[in-house]
């Protein structure tokens, strides 16, 4: 191998003629884990490695497949669909348009961590932030498949699904008008914003829908482990069986569920089911924990600054989750 | 990162999801109903890499790449995956797990009216009747019409010592293996100190009625009339 090295490398030491590229640093990196897998392997034999070991792995083929899906249809807006067709169907004020972003939460069933590249090809789509970001916080949280799984885990309580599907189209709508009237463009990352104008030709609109494709899920990807790596260490290191001890008092109950739902980063077709199984506490908390846990987890925090900018995300998290508990405390007093 | 090394590593990924879920492996982490989501996943990762290889291999010359000159460090970590798949492989949650999650009260605390009680429908006659450990442990603790009383159940698990105590053991998962949610039950009158930890048996055993109380978290005991060692089922999981 006696390639140069890419254009992209800046950061690594003042050009010589021979420089390491990352594929045979990657060749090494096998090597040298397959010669030490033994010891790997008996590294990782503390009980509480295996657990973790087990959940991240869980985690990422978990979210995987989901993440493939959000790629192909982030590919697919990026070579297919053209701005003014977008425009077309938008309503020209974000203020209208942020609802029409939510119905369509609605229709799209998709994992949290498969709306992020979604929500920045939207974006590089001439598409309002505050809509995209409604797109981004209303498809994994109300779609009819999450919908379902509520009413299956909670038998008992029809209202639950009411509540939650109340406490989420309301996050995803207060965040795009939100956005709509403070956000700032400045605070994506400039790759979001540049807009990229569909090819002409018909082979090579196929070959941009791989390409985009291809590289969303290598950027993303990445992400999604810091995140399977953060739910895999949480998972092991909160015992839920203080979650017990909380009992009635609700206002504590509110945070730490909220909390938790964000430690946790359960998909949000199975976290019904976790809040079903703390039947300790009261029902309002348990909402809180569905509503906060699609909106923002730090599975979804790590995702959301890699693909849209870390000073974006350092804005948008916080106030999603002040927001989603907000909603789903008001969706909790109307609905249950 | 270069193209190349991008695609080498997808084709590692892509790889890892086929092989998990032909081999049964993937059951340790997700439930079953996804096996054709990863493959469909594996098989997407091949094709986009194996497309950017083949355009890269026919058009040499064709260097410029606009779209992405943004650094790409962050998908190296997209080798702990690969490696963690194909050289830790990790087990099934097993007892550690349980003991991390202490004493939790059944899932179908969650449905059941205000006195804790619900109907069940009756259990099919039999000498021995084979039950999962969830359906197990939601009727000890909320059959109104006490259908387990003076029957004898077949339960599948894992062993479980905590303290002196001995548990066998099983996960309800209804996503992947971080939902997922343990089951016990409490095992007396058996000897099972040469059995270790997170060993599968499978046990006939009889429900001591009124076991199962709000203090000991609902948490079944059950007389053991036999106990007989089996290798981990495909499905480690209760679904």
């Amino acid at each position: 191998m006696t390639v140069e090295a890419p254009p992209d490398a800046a950061t690594e030491a003042p050009p010589r003629r021979r420089r390491v590229t990352s594929l045979e640093v990657l060749c090494v990196l096998l090597l040298v884990a397959l010669v030490a897998q033994g010891w790997i392997t008996s590294v990782l034999d503390a009980p509480a490695l295996r657990t973790g070991a087990t959940i991240f792995v869980a985690v990422c083929v978990q979210a995987l497949p989901f993440l493939v899906f959000g790629v192909l249809v982030s590919g697919a807006i990026a070579a297919f669909v053209s701005a003014d067709a977008l425009r077309r169907v938008l309503p020209r004020r974000p203020a209208l348009a942020v609802p029409v972003a939510g119905v369509a939460g609605v229709a799209l069933p998709n994992c949290e961590c498969a709306a992020v590249p979604v929500a920045r090809r939207l974006m590089q789509r001439e598409v309002p932030a505050s809509v995209a970001l409604t797109f981004l916080l209303a498809a994994p949280a109300v779609n009819p498949i999450v919908l379902v799984a509520t009413a299956v885990a909670f038998p008992g309580e029809p209202m639950m699904v009411l509540a939650r599907f109340a406490g989420s189209m309301a996050t995803a709508l207060v965040m795009g008008w939100l956005w709509a009237r403070f956000g700032r463009g400045e605070w994506f990352a400039s790759r979001v914003t540049r807009r990229v104008p569909p090819p002409a030709g018909g082979h090579s609109r196929w070959a941009m829908f791989a390409e985009t494709a291809r590289q969303d899920l290598v950027d993303a990807g990445g992400f999604l482990v810091v995140g399977g790596l953060a739910a895999a260490v949480l998972n092991v290191a909160v015992p839920r069986s203080w979650l017990d001890t909380l009992g009635d008092q609700v206002v504590l109950g509110i945070v730490v569920m909220a909390v938790l739902a964000v430690l946790l980063a359960l998909c949000s077709e199975a976290d019904a089911f976790v809040a079903a199984s703390l039947s300790a506490l009261p029902l309002l908390p348990r909402l809180v924990f569905l509503v906060v846990g699609p909106a923002i987890d730090v599975k979804l925090f790590v995702l959301q600054a890699g693909t849209l900018g870390r000073r974006f995300a350092l804005r948008f998290a916080p106030l999603t989750f002040v927001v989603a508990v907000g909603c789903a405390v008001g969706a909790g007093v109307v609905f249950l | 990162m270069r193209r190349e090394t991008q695609n080498v590593l997808l084709v590692l990924l892509g790889g890892a999801l086929l092989k998990i879920s032909f081999t049964g492996a993937y059951l340790r982490y997700v439930k079953p109903a996804h096996q054709w989501l990863l493959i469909a996943g594996g098989v997407v990762m091949l094709v986009l890499a194996a497309v950017s290889i083949v355009r890269d291999v026919t058009a040499r010359r064709h260097v410029e790449h606009p779209d992405h000159e943004h650094s790409t460090r962050s998908a190296w970590l997209l080798v702990l995956p690969v490696l963690a798949v194909f050289l830790v492989a990790p087990p099934a949650l097993g007892s550690d797990s349980v003991e991390r999650a202490g004493d939790a009260a059944p899932r179908a605390a969650a449905s059941a009216e205000d006195d804790g009680s619900a109907l069940f429908p009756a259990l099919p006659p039999g000498e021995v009747l084979p039950l999962t450990l969830s359906e197990f442990v939601e009727r000890a603790a909320w059959d109104s019409a006490d259908s387990l009383d003076g029957r004898r159940i077949r339960l599948t698990g894992f062993v479980v010592h905590e303290g002196d105590k001995t548990h066998v053991a099983r996960f309800a998962i209804s996503c992947c293996a971080a939902d997922a949610y343990p089951i016990k039950v409490l095992l007396d009158g058996a000897d099972l100190t040469d059995r270790p930890d997170d060993s599968w048996i499978r046990a006939v055993v009889e429900l001591v009625p009124g076991s199962p109380t709000k203090a000991n978290g609902y948490v079944p005991t059950v007389t053991v009339h036999s106990v007989q060692p089996i290798p981990q089922p495909e499905d480690p999981y209760e679904h």
